[in-house]
């Protein structure tokens, strides 16, 4: 039996449309329960809804065997498990993000920033040997140059609109390409091979 | 209320379960004896310096850090087998030995569950010896310990550091980048890695290998597929390498526990040669990690070839759990009350019955309620009075 877990909300219907292509026996994910560990009527897989930021720690503790988190979560949590396969889903990117009009922004000694992200921003900003304040907030990131928080944000930007809305620009892009991945836990590929590898390669397939 | 709780990341090993512990260590410990290694144990404090001025360097942030009363910074041992290797190099008149410890690791960085910062470790190391039939032998060795800590459906998977570091030759790469593919490959992350790569400049055809590395993993056969993707010499010296000690182990009669991932890129300044984890499907995480390190005793003044291994005991026995193997521990034969006046009396009577090899728990106190508490304890109980032992 494989273990998935798997992000709940928008990402959770996508994520099931794409097992359902590999032949994975997804109905019971279309059901409308309150269970949190579902059975696929064949008894081959299990799911685990889960909140998305909670994903890599099932996989990483073997719980589950396999999930589908997006990069930047991954990123973010930099846990010890194999991340298999870029599923294309829910493309985005990972920007700073301000007023437009406020060229000092980034060049500013005490640059505040705004982040749901705080350990990828901090990796960001040393990697590039600039001391920041990092303000973590869980969300409505866009609220905080706005109210004067901070005075840039770090976070996902899939149209731009809200920042729009808000006056605010992208300033720069600093990753593109932030979609959902395939994880593996690293004992369950080895020891779950023969359920596992298959699987990977009729999702390749599908996705490519 | 801090003075009543335990730090993040430690735990305190309670009756029952310290209890399966020291049965694994007793009998890890008689096998180690019985095939000739010899323990070892490694001072806990040791100096910062230790670990930060060698090419090997921990990261900082790993290590537990303590300032002594002349102001130099201790550390809590961050790596038994750095310190052993410390030890071989500068204490050790022979250069050939096999030792063995029991000891905690100590890692910062590691939040809880069964990633403690706290690790008890049992650990072996041949120091002083090269060559296909001692990595073999430290492989059958380890499906072994396994084995005697009485785990059931493990398997070896053995990989290869020189593989990953020919084909990387090829491209030329600073030692950071080198170690940011590295981090990469060995996390199967075959797109962050190509985008290191291509801003490095490698070329398409050690591109195409290095991204191949993630899915080089699986039964021998994986030998034949990683030799012909490469021409470089480094590489395949490493498969050549691999395949001499894995027909050994198919002689040995190891076939079935072993498995290959070349994929598996441990640290590249640590490590030299064939590495080898053991995965246990109850448990997300290895129960034992090892691998050559032929070059570690060097910043210590010394060159000594050597292997060896460590398993995680906490997380063994989380496993052994799970397979419902945890050793079963009978109460003791025997409990012994006494009659108020009749205390001497009863204690020759358990130091007679102890003599003649039986569990014996001795009350300190007499009366009917040590009686009753006795019967829960032991399966015999007696009471001790002035004319000998009355079975109750």
């Amino acid at each position: 039996m494989i273990y998935f877990a798997l992000a709940k909300g928008r990402l959770a219907d996508e994520s099931a449309e794409l097992l359902r292509k590999c032949g994975v026996d997804t109905s019971v994910l279309r059901e409308d329960t309150r269970k949190l560990v579902l059975t696929s009527a064949d008894g081959k897989y299990g799911f685990f809804l889960v909140k998305p930021t909670d994903v890599p720690t099932y996989v990483e503790a073997g719980v589950a065997d396999v999930g589908i988190a997006g990069k930047d979560t991954l990123m973010e949590q930099d846990k010890d498990l194999y991340e298999m396969l870029d599923l294309r889903l829910g493309e985005c990117r990972l920007c700073l993000a301000g007023y437009p009009d406020r060229k000092d922004a980034l060049t500013n000694p005490h640059l505040r920033v705004a982040t749901k992200y705080v350990n990828t921003a901090k990796k960001v900003f040393s990697e590039r040997g600039e001391d920041v304040e990092i303000i973590h907030l869980n969300g409505s990131i866009e609220l905080a140059p706005v109210t004067g928080l901070a005075d840039v944000i770090f976070d996902i930007v899939q149209t731009g609109s809200t920042l729009k809305a808000n006056g605010l620009a992208v300033l720069e892009d600093v990753f593109d390409h932030i979609t959902a991945r395939l994880v593996v836990n690293k004992v369950s590929l080895k020891t779950k091979a023969a359920e596992i590898l298959p699987l990977i390669g009729k999702l390749r397939e599908v996705v490519s | 209320m801090t003075y009543r709780k335990l730090p993040a990341g430690v735990q305190d090993v309670l009756p029952n379960e310290c209890r399966a512990l020291t049965d694994i260590k007793e009998r890890l410990q008689r096998r180690f004896l019985s095939c000739g290694f010899r323990p070892v144990l490694s001072a806990a404090l040791e100096y910062y310096d230790t670990y930060s001025e060698i090419s090997n360097r921990i990261a900082q942030e790993r290590m537990f850090k303590l300032t002594d009363t002349d102001g130099k910074l201790l550390v809590l041992r961050p790596d038994p087998t750095l310190a052993i290797s410390r030890i071989a190099a500068t204490k050790l008149e022979e250069t050939q030995t096999r030792l063995f410890y029991f000891a905690d690791k100590w890692d910062m960085q590691n939040a809880g569950g069964i990633y403690n910062r706290e690790i008890f470790q049992a650990g072996v190391e041949c120091l002083g010896e090269e060559g296909a039939f001692s990595d073999a032998q430290a492989v059958a060795f380890a499906v072994e310990c396994l084995r005697e800590t009485g785990l059931t459906g493990f398997i070896v998977d053995i990989g290869h550091v020189g593989y990953f570091k020919g084909i990387l030759e090829e491209c030329g790469l600073s030692d950071e980048d080198a170690e940011t593919v590295r981090r990469y490959i060995n996390a199967k992350d075959v797109l962050n890695a190509e985008r290191v790569l291509r801003r490095a400049g490698a070329g398409e055809d050690t591109l195409n290998t290095l991204l191949a590395l993630p899915s080089l993993f699986g039964g021998a056969e994986v030998l034949d597929r990683a030799e012909a993707l490469t021409e470089n010499a480094c590489a395949r010296g490493a498969i050549a390498h691999l395949k001499k000690v894995y027909s050994l182990l198919v002689g040995m009669g190891y076939e079935d526990c072993v498995s290959f991932d070349l994929g598996t890129v441990k640290r590249l300044s640590y490590y030299s040669g064939m590495v080898f984890s053991g995965l246990v499907k109850d448990l997300g995480a290895e129960v034992l990690g090892g691998g050559r390190y032929d070059n570690l005793a060097d910043d210590f003044g010394k060159h000594i070839p050597a292997i060896g291994f460590a398993m995680g005991l906490k997380r063994i026995l989380i496993a052994l759990e799970r397979q419902g193997r945890l050793p079963a521990f009978p109460r003791p034969d025997l409990a012994i009350v006494c009659e108020a006046g009749a205390e001497a009396e009863g204690y020759r009577e358990y130091l007679r019955l102890l003599g003649e090899g039986k569990s014996v728990m001795l009350f300190a106190e007499s009366g009917k309620e040590a009686l009753s508490r006795a019967k829960e304890k032991a399966a015999k109980v007696y009471l001790a009075g002035k004319k000998g032992l009355k079975e109750v």
